[in-house]
């Protein structure tokens, strides 16, 4: 207390002791006995000495012998003064210190039991400048003044004794058989403060320092009264006969017979027994790895332990996880808060969250309150900010992060390290906060590590592990200290408290227990005295658990579930939010398409024209290029957006994962999100590049796909952030995941020139056929070389065109050559098996193929079949007869063709002006995608495969030669069409369907978390082969 | 507004508050058995009269004891003094010789904001 307020003290003290008939010694003793409790001894004669000038002690007796009268009323400077005081201390103590000073001055009038009206007066115009509660300072002015209890009437007030004989509106608690007298306790509501005075001839101990009868005492957190005969109050109890709320919760948490054991076997917990029901603080200590968090992770029913059971209400909420749910809540050390969102906004939609169904007034009134009730409510519309960029500062964070589980009021809370990091300030505020909850009947379990005096003694009871996760103490604080040290023999082992400060040191519970061996020449020998087992042994041996009971068929109401669609809805807002938020991340994922567009657009637009005239689209060489970049950026902006979604909402997950949200409702809000975004940013990225490079009429169709592209890589991107736990493991993932899609593109090697164990003959290899960039690809290149507004009018005439052609310059040639040399080999006899496949078989259906072209006669024609079952050389002879025969049709048709072709060109130019069809030619194709479409640059043009002759060049005019069966949609590259179900659609459209059947795929691994499953499979198939 | 006027009795101050003058006057002796009872009347006619008080307002206090309950509510009522916007006053009255009420008078003028006029009688 300082000076000035001791001053103050000392002048009210007079002013009261002067009322009436003055000071008598009675008072004076206990003004001295107050300031020695507060000062030391040359202080205590000094205020003293201005008590005794005010009161007029010493001088009064002189006055009396003169026989004056002492004044009867209270002088006016007296009343001002007292007033002035009161002021002054308005402005310093808080409201319970000034309760305080109020219980003071009334035990000043019990020290002689003259309660006059002077006194009364003045001391009730104390109570109301100090704003006390008019109830509070009723009961208070009875609870000190009363001589035996009998005059109590008051709900706030407990009497323990031996018989009831008290106002039956105060609350009763009969004594212990063997104990006597009577004990009582007051509690004033509107400061949380609770008194206790006795009156008996036993000897009453207050932690651990002896008390006075009559005497009111201050019965703060965590304090003992321990009465000679045995009988022991705790704070606690005594506590919660007073809170209602406490009383109505209706609650029995057992955790019997715990084991845990980690993946590779070492052990985690040992034997671990809690019993508790509503209403209590219970701490959980130990030595760093002695499994504290792994307690509260197998309390809070995170993790199974191997033994054991824990249930709430009778319920084992490892089995029975509908019937807890909403019960529990958690809150980790990290802080779980959305960044980039307001504290307010953090905690308004994890209210959405559990109370979807409530009215939006309602939440944000209940988000109001609790901000207010944690003292953030000045803050409420600051961003959180990470740990790096702080705008609020730690408390705060971590008030916030109760706040989020506070709002659910959950029955069960579980807490690990809310205090880490903070100041002791901000430390004792947030245990404040966790008891003042368990007033309304929650039961907190709290990991904590170090606490202070102050907080130690806040908790109601301790559960203490030792290494190897063995439980070796389980009851109250201040027990603790005195059971540790009555082990380790030290001296003043009754008292858990400094007698002297009421202060406690828990620190010495973790010097006793840890205390190490020393040698003779006195170093320590890192060998403990006691070692885990043996302290866990002694507990069990002092110290007999007794379970409660469990409350079976207690309802405790939860919030009702937010629906799945209110759920999305608010992880949808929560998300798109936070990004807005994010001025840096909104900026870098609009601009970098534009830029990369540009970048890239810029760069390649190659003016490729002899007399370097104007840009001409068809002229540019690097429009091939161009399509596989667009792949890859695609693929690039879809997978950074959303390798780190996951990662990033994972402890958040953590979190909420207690009240049992729809993973499908998240993984929809993450996938709208994430597709969004792809359809923008692709959208920009052709806008930007397809105008720079004049690809025109192409906007749907390069963006579509592109955007097919971005969503396929935001699932691979997701599947991984779901798979993996750190943001860099999944950006050093990148390359492993986009390489291969580049490689296989068919953009950069052509699947013609591989290895051949990958290599197909007449089709896209199969592992290409897994690549988006492929399917992408190619359907970006035959769409754009097809369906442009110049061939989409030629290409049914170039396509008879280009196949007549294909066929009287290399595959008939390819399969006369064939047959000659099978001739050659029927002539030396030397035919073997697979010449059939190579030579005739090709040769006899291509001629089937085209017999409708050579006209034969229809006994001709049905003969072939017979004709070509056998090889003879007569046969041969009639195939290559037929051959050169279809040679001459189709270089007719070729002719004819090629005739229609000009003559449209001709009726164009007349219709639209002359030069329209190369001006479309020069603005619509692209010289070298014709070459990439057409594979015209292939050595090898023509080959058998499976008995057909297959094209190696001319690829975009060929549609698939064959096909095994309905499910059978490969082709070569390029092809024009697939075929699936006997269906034939442009190739195009089927890419665009297969990449997003991949997406679907891939949404359906990342519902079941498929990856993540393989890992554990890995590694519980690891922990099998080792044991 | 009308003017506030109580008479004095054995226990209770003459009070003549008149919001035309400005002069509002508490004189006698105040030691009722229920203080915030009996000024309750005058605390709301002053916490009116202070949204509309005219300039110059002078409150004089001419009180020859007032007990401690009293000034608790004499406090009060210069709270609602102070707030009054314009230019105001307390005169404080004491006789020469009650040198307690003088002190008391230079008490109240150091808690509270107001100009404080000591006049003696």
């Amino acid at each position: 207390m300082s000076e000035e307020i001791l001053k103050a003290l000392a002048q009210l003290f007079a002013i009261i002791t002067k009322q009436g008939d003055g000071v008598t010694e009675k008072q004076r003793q206990y003004v001295i006995n107050n300031f020695t409790q507060k000062l030391d001894k040359d202080s205590v004669n000094e205020y003293m000495a201005f008590y005794d000038e005010r009161v007029g002690y010493g001088k009064e007796k002189k006055q009396r012998a003169d026989g004056a009268v002492p004044t009867k009323l209270t002088s006016v400077k007296d009343s001002v003064k007292t007033l002035a005081i009161c002021k002054k201390i308005n402005e310093t103590l808080t409201q319970p210190q000034k309760f305080y000073v109020l219980q003071e001055l009334l035990e000043l009038i019990y020290a002689d039991k003259n309660y006059n009206e002077e006194r009364k007066q003045i001391i009730y115009t104390v109570s109301q400048t100090f704003n006390v509660a008019e109830e509070d300072f009723q009961v208070l002015e009875k609870f000190v003044l009363s001589e035996d209890g009998l005059d109590l009437n008051a709900e706030q007030v407990l009497i323990i004794s031996e018989e009831n004989k008290f106002h039956e509106n105060n609350k009763f608690v009969k004594l212990d058989e063997h104990c006597k007298g009577t004990y009582l306790f007051m509690r004033a509501p509107s400061v949380e403060v609770y008194l206790f005075r006795y009156f008996a001839e036993e000897e009453c101990m207050l932690n651990g320092i002896k008390l006075e009868a009559g005497d009111t005492l201050l019965f703060s957190n965590g304090s003992t009264i321990k009465l000679k005969s045995g009988a022991t109050f705790f704070y606690s109890d005594i506590v919660s006969h007073f809170l209602s709320a406490v009383q109505d919760v209706k609650l029995s948490f057992n955790a019997i017979g715990i084991e845990y054991r980690f993946f590779n076997d070492k052990i985690g917990l040992t034997d671990i027994n809690v019993s508790e029901d509503a209403g209590k603080l219970i701490g959980i200590m130990g030595a760093s790895g002695a499994g504290k968090t792994t307690l509260l992770n197998v309390l809070s029913g995170s993790e199974k332990p191997n033994k054991g059971s824990v249930c709430i209400n009778g319920l084992n909420i490892y089995e029975n996880k509908k019937g807890v749910e909403g019960l529990i809540g958690y809150i980790p050390q990290d802080d779980l808060l959305m960044e980039d969102l307001t504290v307010f906004e953090n905690l308004y939609y994890s209210a959405k969250l559990c109370f979807g169904e409530a009215s939006r007034k309602d939440i944000i009134e209940k988000v109001h309150k609790t901000l207010g009730d944690l003292g953030l409510a000045h803050i409420k519309d600051l961003k959180v900010g990470d740990v790096l960029n702080k705008s609020i500062s730690g408390g705060q964070r971590k008030r916030l992060n109760i706040a989020l589980e506070l709002i659910r009021e959950p029955a069960v809370l579980f807490v690990d390290e809310p205090t880490s990091g903070l100041s002791s300030r901000d430390s004792e505020n947030v245990i404040d906060l966790l008891k003042e909850l368990t007033y309304k009947g929650k039961l907190i379990f709290v990991v904590i590590h170090q606490p202070s005096s102050d907080i130690y003694k806040m908790f109601d009871k301790f559960i203490l592990l030792d290494t190897g996760g063995y439980q070796i103490f389980y009851g109250n604080p201040i027990e603790a200290i005195a059971y540790f040290k009555q082990m380790a023999r030290q001296a003043d082992s009754q008292s858990g408290y400094c007698v002297a400060c009421g202060n406690v040191n828990p620190e010495q519970l973790f010097d006793i227990i840890e205390e190490q061996v020393v040698n003779e020449f006195g170093e320590f020998t890192g060998k403990r005295k006691t070692n885990p087992t043996e302290w866990y042994q002694s507990f069990k041996e002092k110290f007999s658990f007794k379970p409660l009971v469990d409350l079976w068929n207690v309802h405790i109401n939860v919030p009702r579930k937010t629906s799945r669609l209110n759920q999305f809805l608010v992880f949808v807002t929560r998300d798109v939010k936070s990004k807005l938020s994010n001025t840096q991340y909104v900026a870098i994922n609009l601009l970098e398409a534009p830029l990369l567009a540009f970048l890239l657009a810029f760069i390649i637009r190659y003016n490729n024209t002899e007399a370097n005239t104007a840009y001409v689209f068809r002229k540019n060489d690097n429009i091939p290029a161009f399509i596989l970049m667009s792949i890859v950026v695609a693929l690039f902006m879809g997978l950074s957006v959303s390798a780190e979604e996951i990662i990033k909402d994972k402890k958040i997950l953590k979190r909420e994962q207690f009240l049992n949200l729809s993973r499908m409702s998240y993984l929809y809000s993450k996938v709208l999100i994430l597709f969004s975004l792809s359809a923008l940013q692709t959208a920009l990225f052709v806008v930007v590049g397809n105008s720079i490079l004049e690809i025109n009429g192409m906007f749907l169709p390069y963006w579509l796909m592109l955007f097919s592209v971005s969503c396929g890589a935001n699932m691979i991107g997701l599947n991984a952030s779901s798979t993996f736990n750190s943001a860099i493991t999944v950006y050093i993932l990148i390359p492993i995941l986009l390489i291969p899609q580049m490689i296989l593109s068919g953009a950069m090697f052509s699947f013609d020139k591989i290895n051949d164990v990958v290599k197909n003959k007449a089709n896209v290899p199969l592992l290409a056929d897994v690549m988006i960039s492929r399917w992408a690809y190619e359907g970006i290149s035959v769409h754009q070389f097809a369906e442009n507004k110049f061939n989409k009018r030629f290409f049914t005439l170039e396509q008879k065109e280009h196949i007549a052609q294909f066929n009287t310059v290399y595959g008939i040639p390819h399969l006369r050559s064939g047959l000659e040399q099978l001739g050659e080999k029927l002539v030396k006899n030397k035919i073997e098996k697979e010449d059939i496949g190579l030579y005739y078989r090709p040769a006899v259906l291509f001629v089937k193929d085209y017999a409708k072209l050579l006209k034969l006669p229809k006994h001709d024609y049905e003969k072939l079949d017979v004709i070509f079952t056998e090889i003879n050389q007569n046969n041969i002879e009639k195939l290559q007869f037929y051959l050169a025969q279809l040679d001459e049709v189709l270089n007719i048709l070729y002719n004819q063709t090629s005739i229609q072709k000009d003559k449209l060109i001709t009726a164009l130019d007349n219709k639209y002006g002359e030069g329209y069809t190369l001006k479309l030619k020069d603005e619509y194709y692209n010289e070298n995608l014709a070459e990439y479409v057409r594979n015209v640059n292939n050595a090898q043009k023509a080959d058998v495969y499976e008995g057909h002759l297959i094209p190696k060049t001319e690829y975009i005019y060929f549609a698939p030669i064959y096909s095994h069966g309905v499910l059978d949609y490969r082709t070569h590259f390029f092809s024009p069409v697939k075929v699936m179900f006997k269906h034939t659609l442009p190739t195009y459209w089927f890419n665009v369907m297969t990449i997003w059947f991949m997406v679907l795929i891939m949404f359906i691994m990342l519902y079941f978390d498929f990856y993540a499953r393989i890992f554990d499979g890995f590694k519980k198939l690891k922990k099998i082969i080792n044991s | 507004m009308d003017a506030l006027s109580i008479k004095a009795t054995e226990d209770t101050p003459n009070i003549n508050f008149d919001p035309a003058t400005g002069l509002l006057e508490i004189s006698g002796r105040s030691l009722p058995e229920d203080a915030a009872g009996f000024y309750k009347p005058v605390l709301d006619w002053l916490k009116q009269y202070a949204s509309s008080a005219k300039a110059g307002s002078a409150l004089a206090m001419k009180l020859e004891y007032f007990n401690t309950a009293s000034s608790k509510v004499i406090l009060d009522i210069f709270n609602i003094i102070e707030k009054i916007a314009t230019d105001k006053k307390v005169i404080w009255y004491f006789d020469k010789d009650d040198e307690d009420m003088q002190e008391a008078g230079e008490e109240f003028s150091e808690i509270v904001n107001i100009p404080f006029e000591y006049k003696t009688y």
